[in-house]
């Protein structure tokens, strides 16, 4: 898998063992008596199976043989021989239950725990610190990488009785007959070793074939996105052979792992056969030779063939370990990463009638881009100021640093305790529009209404169940401008005392945004507001405009004075509503513009 | 709707994947040659006890001589196995891939209305993830069912022919096992089922906990959202714990039923002793076979999770190659071609419903319902209405990119479901709104319109727009990379590069689909400017958002929950005081700063 490709995965066998088994103390500590009863388990298991060729053995030698050699016999005889062949078979069927119930256990709580820390830490961590990695990369380290990291614990158990199996099977076979011991012992080797190369010969492909695979799903996504773009141009055949290349270098990998793994089989199913062969010819000589009964061979054959089945599942366990290093070293990257502090705790109360404050303040997303340089800002409780600035100017930084999402380098930030922030971009959760007003809080209707009401976002009454509609990806959708006054109802239920807006009112239609802007100055009196504004209808409703420009306040004042003092100020407004101008001359139907930015 | 079994989910499956029917017949019998490797110790140690084993008296020479010819038949067999699963392997990804491109092809002809948004996480999912448990189960499983039920029946035929009563006692003592395995099964396939479930589920709580991360910080719902994540994985534990207990049981009862059969056979044969014809020889051959007989039950128990998931995965896969394609191409000796020029457009009595999601809001809600619409040539129309009236969905219809579901869309006289495919792209242009860019260079996107473009016609596309300049102040201009999505340009400099990449494609109908988000000063009025050369010389319908777009068009058509209210220039419906006047009333008022 190309996600195991790293450093971790690549370090050598005899650290790898080390490190293997540091994670398997780590989850086994976690569950110890769930883990030892599956080993109990296993060992019953390989107990058994050593002793069921014993009973074979007797079986053969006091049962069948006499019986076609000198006539019947008791039924005391028999029903022993068979009874024990019973026994033995469901008390060896007990162990492999007992095995594998408690194996899944321990493997399943011990996942359970690493996902539990994984998830604790990250959401201890601050917005900023979630910002540094990729959502996908994070959701992985749970999804996937918590999984990978015991998936070493299902086969443990197996793998460990294997062991006992192979000691107690070396045992028995020499004790029965030196020779034939010797011989059947140079087997396992062998097959241990063909397992080994196989593992080896064939991870090659598959972590190529992982590679064209996250090749392949990128460029589907991308091409199924672009839909609309590929039948704009009528480029659904070109997009079908780019995909289709890519697809076929998946299938040559994927067929190249077939043909070993083709191969492999065949040798790991015919050795043992072969040898089983080696031994009948050896074992002939033995029995002539009066050195075994014909019983023993008979046993040690059948025992061979037991033995084929666990000694491959060994290579599996083996193979497991370096996979789960992979993720256990992705999982603990995640939780070695300190715990950053809280940003929201860097936000003093501010003085009485100041609602926002900020003293000396910068920001750099990186320490060699200043975002926000050296601000001082005062607004007083109940002011309404509207934050105007070209793309990329800091107007986002500003909120978040307010808001107490992000700690800034230098100056204090002071504000009412009680604040609310609402994105652009809304985000709801799956769960019902109450769900995600309340996020786990409880509200009365009334409450809630009444946030509706105000963000215009009666539409909710309409919905099938209204506020106990499910929304979001298993349930109805909702469109953007809906999504937006939901958001803003979430804001105003919290009963803020700064509200602040970051270009919410974007997918709504002008009429709709003056209604809830109109809403927001009769409703929230006292509630000090700072929006961020790309329309001149929210900027109208300012009592003040903040005009950044660079990451510092180019100038501050009511809308008129800065047009009066700001020609930069005057174009960027202008530019905003070259729209209205246009529309004030309606008897002008020519498809050629007059804009006063175009120039 | 209730699902079809998976015999005949894997019936269809095979008729829409010829390349694994390709020598199937041949593989078969490869893999029954292969079975027979399994059976020539059981056979050997039969032979070796009746003919040459046997204490003192062991006759070496026929021992050599049966283990010469049970090696060769092992070698024999093991070649022809080899061969059965390389035959296997091979076909198998060739009819994975081909399925894969079937999809491809498929997903890109169907119409628009299967596009939703929604549904696109769906179709994504079934090229990638629904194949990918088909390859797991095809690379493992298919050949373990396949190699597995040869050589059950292979055993089977040999212990018939070795002695047919103790082979009828054998099959009698393990039929119970298929009734256990019957009843087992359901409850398996169940709890692996429920195992899927949770474990998606557990999945999205996730993603949620880790993409809300700054809502949760902001309203201080962390604790809710590690809640939720945390019951999942409570709940994805529990369904596993139970699947592996299930699983845990039903992995040794074929051994189990091994140990009774073979206790029965050796009852029954000691009973009848050497009077039938039984030979010793022959009873411990049988208690080998037996247990081969019975050996690959728990391996097939371990793969019915893998099988039960590969038919859900091939259930999807198949639904979707049955959506048909649309909208549909005109049959090559009825596709017309349009006439030269300017091309006026009629739309004629039009509804339209985008397909309803399974399970959600199954009712299905017209999008456009009657709507009549005539458009001079080298006329300027904007079609105005509120968001969701209906209006991107008109814009479609008229580029074809989904048909009608009654009345009929005619431009320059000829009904768009008889235009041949080619010319309609060529002539008819949709420019989307939020539009589209691969994860490439600037001019990577742009030669997407015109394959084939030089350097110097891509730039002069750029100068004819007016945007020159803003081509020039880019990083690496035309090289420049754009991003995921384009996410590197801004909403507006995407727009900029679509109108260029629509002015490359030269067409003579432009289908504008404005953005409703609103961008930066300066990048709208180079909007403005590059939109209005655009529209110079063709026929342009603006789905417009801005109403000043409204005001400087010929015509105006007030689009309202799927239907036509007004048609008009602005001053005929400003004078009409209808819908139009309002919208008009309320937008000055919002941006009368």
């Amino acid at each position: 898998m190309s996600r195991d490709e790293s450093p971790v995965a690549a370090t050598s066998g005899r650290s790898q063992l080390r490190r293997g088994a540091a994670l398997i103390a780590h989850h086994v500590r976690g569950h110890p008596v769930s883990f030892a009863t599956a080993v109990g388990g296993a060992a019953v298991f390989a107990t058994c199976t050593v002793a069921s060729s014993w009973a074979v053995r007797r079986v053969v030698d006091q049962v069948i043989l006499p019986r076609f050699e000198a006539g019947p016999q008791t039924w005391a005889t028999v029903g022993s021989a068979i009874g024990l062949v019973i026994l033995i078979g469901l008390v060896r069927a007990a162990g492999v239950v007992v095995r594998r119930t408690f194996a899944g256990i321990t493997q399943y709580r011990a996942e359970r725990d690493v996902i539990g820390l994984l998830s604790d830490h990250i959401q201890a961590q601050p917005l900023a610190w979630l910002q540094r990695w990729p959502s996908g990369d994070l959701i992985a380290r749970i999804g996937v990488d918590a999984e990978a990291s015991v998936s070493v614990l299902a086969p443990l158990p197996f793998a460990s009785s294997t062991i006992l199996l192979v000691v107690l099977a070396a045992a028995w076979l020499l004790a029965a007959d030196v020779l034939l011991g010797l011989m059947a012992i140079a087997l396992f080797p062998i097959l241990a070793v063909l397992n080994v190369i196989y593992q080896r010969v064939a991870a090659r492909h598959f972590d190529e074939a992982q590679a064209h695979l996250g090749r392949l799903s990128s460029a589907v996504h991308e091409s199924f996105e672009g839909v609309v773009v590929v039948k704009a141009f009528g480029a659904e055949a070109r997009e079908t052979d780019r995909l289709a290349t890519i697809a076929s270098h998946l299938r040559h990998a994927r067929t190249n792992a077939a043909l070993v793994r083709a191969d492999f089989e065949t040798l790991l199913d015919s050795a043992p056969t072969v040898a089983n062969i080696a031994l009948i010819i050896v074992g002939a000589y033995r029995v002539k030779a009066g050195a075994i009964t014909i019983g023993e061979l008979i046993g040690i054959v059948y025992l061979f063939t037991l033995l084929v089945f666990p000694l491959r599942l060994v290579g599996y366990a083996l193979s497991e370990l370096p996979h789960s290093l992979a993720g256990w070293g992705r999982v603990r990257e995640m939780l070695d990463e300190p715990l950053e502090a809280d940003p929201g705790d860097h936000v003093g109360p501010s003085d009485p009638g100041v609602g926002v404050e900020l003293v000396g303040v910068s920001f750099g997303y990186s320490a060699d881009r200043a975002v926000l340089g050296d601000i001082d800002l005062r607004v007083a409780v109940g002011r309404v100021v509207a934050v105007v600035g070209a793309t990329g100017s800091g107007k986002s930084t500003l909120l978040g640093l307010i808001a107490g999402l992000r700690r800034p380098e230098s100056g204090s930030i002071a504000r009412s305790p009680r604040r609310a922030l609402v994105f652009q971009e809304p985000y709801l959760l799956s769960g019902t529009v109450r769900d995600n007003i309340e996020l786990g809080t409880e509200r009365s209707d009334a409450e809630i209404e009444r946030a509706l009401r105000i963000a215009s976002a009666e539409f909710v009454g309409r919905l099938p169940t209204g506020l106990d509609t499910v929304v979001g990806e298993r349930g109805v959708t909702v469109s953007g401008g809906q999504r937006q006054r939901i958001a803003l109802a979430r804001a105003l239920v919290r009963h803020p005392e700064v509200l602040l807006l970051d270009d919410t009112t974007s997918a709504l239609d002008p009429a709709t945004e003056a209604q809830i802007l109109g809403h927001l100055r009769s409703e929230l009196a006292g509630v000090t507001m700072i929006i961020v504004a790309s329309r001149p209808s929210t900027i109208a409703l300012a009592d003040e405009v903040l005009f950044i420009d660079g990451g510092t306040i180019r100038a501050r004042g009511t809308h008129g004075e800065v047009i009066a003092a700001d020609p930069l100020y005057r174009e960027i407004v202008e530019a905003y509503e070259h729209d209205r101008s246009d529309s004030e001359s309606p008897g002008d139907t020519s498809p050629e513009p007059t804009l006063r930015g175009n120039r | 709707m209730t699902a079809p079994s998976s015999v005949a989910t894997l019936a269809v499956g095979m008729s829409h994947t010829p390349e694994l029917r390709r020598g199937l017949g041949l593989t078969v019998l490869l893999a029954l040659v292969g079975a027979g490797g399994r059976v020539v110790i059981p056979v050997l140690i039969q032979a070796a006890l009746d003919r040459g084993i046997d204490g003192e008296r062991t006759d070496l020479a026929v021992v050599w001589w049966l283990c010469g010819i049970g090696f060769v038949a092992t070698v024999v067999a093991s070649l022809a196995r080899r061969a059965a699963t390389r035959r296997l392997g091979v076909r198998s990804e060739e009819a994975l891939y081909g399925l894969r491109v079937r999809l491809f092809e498929h997903i890109h002809r169907l119409s628009l209305a299967e596009h939703a948004e929604e549904r696109r996480g769906a179709l994504v999912a079934r090229v990638t993830s629904d194949i990918e448990t088909m390859t797991q189960f095809f690379t493992w499983g298919g050949i373990a069912w396949l190699l597995n039920s040869t050589l059950m029946v292979f055993v089977a035929a040999v212990m018939l022919a070795y002695d047919w009563v103790l082979a009828l006692v054998a099959f009698v003592v393990a039929a119970p096992l298929a009734i256990v395995l019957r009843a087992v099964q359901h409850r398996l396939v169940a709890s692996y089922e429920r195992s899927r479930e949770r474990h998606g589920v557990f999945v999205s709580q996730v993603s949620e906990m880790i993409t809300a991360g700054p809502l949760t910080r902001a309203y201080g719902a962390r604790r809710l959202l590690t809640r939720r994540a945390g019951e999942a994985a409570d709940n994805r534990l529990a369904a596993y714990v139970r699947a592996s207990r299930i699983g845990a049981f039903l992995f040794p009862s074929g051994e189990v039923f091994a140990v009774l059969t073979v206790a029965a056979v050796v009852c029954v044969g000691v009973v009848r002793g050497p009077g039938g014809g039984l030979t010793a020889g022959a009873l411990v051959g049988f208690v080998f076979l037996t247990y081969r007989f019975l050996e690959p039950i728990a391996e097939l128990t371990e793969i019915l999770d893998q099988t039960q998931a590969a038919v859900a995965g091939f259930r999807r896969v198949l639904a979707v190659l049955d959506i048909p394609a649309g909208p549909p191409e005109p049959l090559p000796g009825e596709a017309v071609m349009l006439p030269p020029g300017k091309l006026a457009i009629s739309v004629d009595g039009v509804d339209f419903a985008y397909r309803p999601r399974p399970g959600l809001d199954e009712s299905t809600v017209l999008a456009l319902r009657d709507v009549t619409v005539q458009i001079a040539a080298g006329e300027q129309v904007a079609i105005v209405g509120a968001t969701g009236s209906g209006k991107s969905t008109l814009g479609r219809l008229l580029a074809r990119l989904a048909d009608p579901t009654t009345g009929a869309v005619y431009i320059g006289g000829v009904d768009l479901r008889r235009v041949n495919n080619d010319e309609l792209r060529r002539r008819v242009m949709l420019v989307p709104q939020d539009p589209f860019l691969f994860d490439s260079t600037i001019e990577d996107n742009l030669l997407f319109a015109r394959p084939g473009s030089s350097r110097a016609e891509v730039v002069d596309a750029f100068e004819r727009l007016g945007l020159g300049d803003w081509l020039g102040a880019l990083p690496d201009e035309l090289a420049t990379a754009v991003g995921e999505r384009g996410e590197q340009l801004s909403a507006g400099e995407r727009q900029l590069v679509s109108l260029v990449r629509a002015s490359l494609a030269n067409p003579d109908v432009l289908l504008l689909d404005e953005a409703t988000s609103a961008v930066d000063p300066l990048t709208e009025t180079r909007l403005a400017g590059a939109l209005s050369r655009l529209a110079v010389g063709r026929t342009t319908i603006a789905i417009a958002h801005r109403l000043s777009t409204a005001v400087r068009a010929d015509r105006i058509v007030v689009v309202e929950h799927g239907r036509v209210v007004e048609t008009g220039s602005h001053n005929e419906l400003l004078a009409a005081s209808g819908r139009y006047a309002e919208l008009y009333e309320a937008w000055i008022a919002a941006t009368g700063a």
